[in-house]
């Protein structure tokens, strides 16, 4: 199965890659990376509701 | 090894002779030491060494083509356009032996070692042609000189015969076909494709220089002429690959007697592709070229990066050569190899002259190409992120002690089960439907382990979805595989369930595609193994009399809805009565052709229009006769007096007409061509064939036999609807938070009743796509995808 490669988007195949889904392990580290360090998130809602208080007491890092 | 045939008695040998051949079967005894080794490569190294003298020549400015030819019978002929190797007698030579002669059996009596008769030169650091002849079974040389033709030949490094004339000659070079001793070589088989390569790096080094290979083993034949030279060769180089400027940058100057010739350009990829070389010889492990080289790129790169705003880092070389393509190529009058293969250009002086060419000229490039230059220092600093990301990454996932790495997260609550097979841990999404799962799960085979999954956006003051380090390393550990190409290991998995479970909504599902895409890319082996899985927790829990349903998502409330209603109303579709199953399907029908009108209603389209539209037929030719679209919005007047029609246009491309129709309160309506084969428009129009069934407005119904009326589809659906809730108590659950235990076991934990859904590779890919739109990398589809989703999730007025 070909398919690109989420980092770098270059082709690349699903079997016999050990770095799948990835070209390779620099662009998986990257991604790894990417997780640990907060790149990846989705917007939530604006205008944020009530809990706003309590949640914010939980918040941390 | 080679057996010394020597000849006695032919000619005298004198004490010079003697001394001579002793030199020349050094070279036989221990080939290695002059041509690094006697397998293949070495047998190659023949060719270069004679091709590399004709080289010299170019160099000189002599020789403008070599041609090399692989004959039938496995041997090889150079044939160049020099001026000839010298013919005369040698002055300081007792035997007056030519100095061809000397040249093709002496070591070290090349040109290049006596003074300026080359000033630069490459070859194999001088033992050159001796060395070729005395590994040769024979080798024979024809010079053109003078108008005359000059030939001898040699047998394992001896001279057959003398020097002679042989003929006569128009053109003037040298021509030595030479047959590669397989007493002394492994194999003696060349090959086209090595020598190619090596032709095509000479004449890549050697701009304009003319080189051709043929091969009469088999007629392939190449020609190589690059006039651009190394810029040629870097754009070669990067033929397959994206650049980040059209053009390389060539650098090209003199300091000391050391020419310094530079091209580079970068390309989009992550790889570094430096060749450096010295007098036409490739420095496959570097030197002191390639040192001034790099220190030089760093720091004009890092100088022009502190002039501009946006980059604070401090950018390393290995950043800095991060997707760059590049020749280094230095002509040195006395060159030194140094390193186990002689390959490592050592020469110290070299390092700062090329350092200082490089300072000067990138600098200046760097001023006058401002826009390059900002991409390459771009392109460094992306890589400098990404190489702090994966330390960050490596740092987190780093083998730890053997105590550290029993240890379980705080978080989890482990189940009893000590076999994987038997165990599940379900990955739940906030704290309080984490107690929740906690108090209701079988504690024997059963484990939580809550996640947060959003976090306070201080900024922007609204919640982002996203998993902390801290969640993440949570997560390996409970998992116990480890991560990565090499440390995951499937026989440690803790858990052979691995179960997401996340609220209904929109912000659930969320959570999921942020976990389903960390799965996906970081430990995909659980997927492919099958141990990934989707818990469904129900979205409503409906309650009659002492009766308990619980329903999973809106289609099935629906579903549920529309055959409770059917058990008391009657409808008459096509003037028959229709009760029961039946109608709970028609009214399913309609209720999708008003979630489809709800599209339109949700962008202010006037859905009394569009119902009159739909009713009335308008088709495509309507639009194309003037007439017949005047006639019809005539008709539209009268019906529904409040829509105001614009002036009929042409619409010259469909060949058709179009009108603007607008309401007080509403969006006009562009009706024309493309409106009416929209897919929106097309969708509404097939679910309509439901409404159509039940004859014109108001449509009749009996309730309990009572006699009900609705004006129109809306308002059917709303009495329908009521019909059905009576007597209903409906619980929209917005979270797992809102389930008690016993709930939250019942509906969605307990083996014996879940439905659980397992998650494939084409699912995660399916998700990693739907991920990579939320992460906004594109900002149209972005916004598409919010919106489908936002309808999705349209509440059902309950």
């Amino acid at each position: 199965m070909r398919m690109n490669c989420p980092i770098c988007n270059s082709v690349t195949t699903w079997e016999e890659n050990p770095h799948r889904p990835f070209c390779s392990e620099r662009c998986r580290m990257q991604d790894l990376g990417n997780w640990v360090t907060g790149k990846y998130s989705v917007e939530g809602d604006e205008a944020v509701s009530e809990e706003a208080g309590e949640d914010e007491a939980e918040h941390d890092e | 090894m080679a057996k010394e045939t020597n000849k006695k008695g032919k000619d005298s040998y004198d004490a010079d002779s003697i001394k001579i051949l002793k030199g020349l079967s050094a070279v036989r005894k221990r080939p290695a030491m002059y041509i690094g080794s006697t397998s293949v490569d070495g047998l190659h190294h023949l060719v270069y060494e004679v091709v590399d003298n004709s080289v010299d020549e170019s160099l000189a400015g002599y020789c403008t083509k070599i041609d090399v030819g692989i004959r039938p019978d496995g041997s090889i002929t150079v044939v160049d356009d020099g001026r000839g190797i010298p013919t005369g007698p040698h002055p300081g030579d007792p035997k007056k032996r030519t100095a061809a002669e000397i040249v093709l059996t002496e070591l070290h009596a090349g040109g290049k070692f006596e003074n300026s008769a080359y000033k630069i030169s490459g070859g194999l650091h001088g033992v050159g042609l001796s060395v070729v002849n005395a590994l040769s079974e024979w080798l024979e040389v024809e010079i053109r000189q003078d108008g005359k033709l000059f030939e001898q030949r040699f047998e394992r490094g001896k001279p057959t015969c003398k020097l002679e004339v042989t003929g006569k000659a128009r053109r003037v070079g040298t021509k030595i076909t030479f047959m590669p001793d397989d007493k002394i070589f492994e194999t003696t088989e060349f090959s086209f494709e090595t020598l190619s390569q090596r032709l095509r790096e000479l004449a890549f080094l050697n701009s304009g220089l003319r080189i051709t290979i043929a091969d009469e083993r088999s007629d392939k034949k190449q020609e190589f002429i690059y006039k651009g030279g190394i810029v040629s060769f870097v754009e070669h180089i990067n033929r397959n690959k994206t650049p980040l400027h059209p053009k390389p940058v060539y650098i090209n100057a003199e300091k000391n007697g050391v020419v310094a010739e530079v091209a580079l350009q970068y390309n989009d990829s992550y790889s570094e592709t430096i060749y450096t070389f010295a007098n036409n010889i490739n420095t496959r492990e570097g030197g002191t070229h390639l040192v001034g080289f790099k220190s030089a790129l760093t720091r004009t790169v890092n100088g022009y990066a502190s002039t501009m705003k946006n980059i604070k880092e401090s950018l390393s070389g290995d950043d800095i050569r991060e997707g760059i393509t590049a020749v280094v190529s230095v002509k040195v009058p006395d060159p030194q190899f140094e390193g186990q293969t002689k390959m490592k250009l050592g020469n110290s002086e070299v390092k700062w002259i090329v350092e200082g060419i490089v300072n000067e000229a990138l600098g200046q490039y760097f001023e006058e190409h401002p826009a390059v230059a900002r991409k390459i220092v771009d392109k460094a600093a992306q890589a400098n992120r990404a190489r702090e990301a994966a330390r960050k990454a490596r740092e987190l996932t780093r083998r730890k002690g053997p105590l550290e790495d029993l240890s379980l997260p705080g978080k989890l609550a482990d189940c009893a089960e000590k076999d994987p097979a038997k165990s599940e841990i379900f990955i739940v999404e906030g704290d309080s439907a984490g107690g929740s799962a906690k108090q209701g799960r079988d504690r024997h085979t059963q484990a939580i382990l809550p996640l947060r999954g959003k976090i306070l956006n201080v900024e922007k003051a609204r919640f982002d979805k996203m998993l902390s380090s801290e969640e993440i390393r949570t997560l390996i550990s409970a998992l116990g595989t480890g991560i990565g190409s090499e440390d995951f290991d499937i026989e440690k998995a803790r858990y052979h369930k691995i179960v997401l479970m996340t609220d209904a909504d929109v912000d659930g599902a969320h959570i999921r595609t942020l976990l389903l895409t960390f799965f996906f890319r970081q430990m995909p082996g659980l997927i492919e193994h099958g141990f990934l899985y989707i818990a469904q927790p129900p979205l409503y829990k409906v309650k009659r009399g002492r009766k308990e349903r619980y329903l999973q998502n809106d289609s099935e409330l629906l579903d549920m809805l529309f055959e409770l209603a059917a058990d008391d109303i009657v409808f008459t579709v096509k003037k028959k009565p229709v009760k029961g199953k039946v109608l709970a399907e028609h009214l399913r029908r309609i209720s999708n052709f008003e979630s489809m009108l709800g599209w339109f209603k949700a962008r202010k389209r006037d859905p009394a229009f569009l119902r009159y539209l739909l009713g009335n037929g308008l088709t495509k030719n309507t639009l194309k006769d003037k007439d017949a679209l005047t006639e019809f919005m005539g008709k539209v007047k009268k019906e529904l007096p409040a829509v105001r029609f614009g002036k009929i246009k042409k619409d010259e491309e469909h060949e058709a007409h179009m009108v603007d129709v607008g309401r007080q309160g509403h969006k006009h309506i562009t009706l024309d061509m493309s409106f009416l084969s929209s897919p929106e428009y097309r969708n509404l129009a097939k679910l309509h064939a439901a409404v159509k069934e039940l004859g014109r407005a108001p449509y009749q119904f009996t309730v309990k036999d009572e006699q009900c009326q609705a004006k129109d589809s809306t308002d059917l659906m709303d009495q329908v609807l009521a019909v059905a809730k009576k007597g209903l108590n409906i619980q929209r659950y917005k979270g797992l938070g809102e389930m008690n235990p016993d709930q939250l076991w019942e509906t969605t934990m307990n083996p014996d009743k879940r439905m659980l859904r397992q998650v494939t590779v084409a699912d995660s890919i399916g998700s990693d796509e739907i991920f990579t739109v939320l992460m906004g990398d594109q900002v149209a589809p972005r916004k598409e995808f919010i919106v489908k989703h936002a309808l999705e999730a349209q509440n059902i007025d309950i």
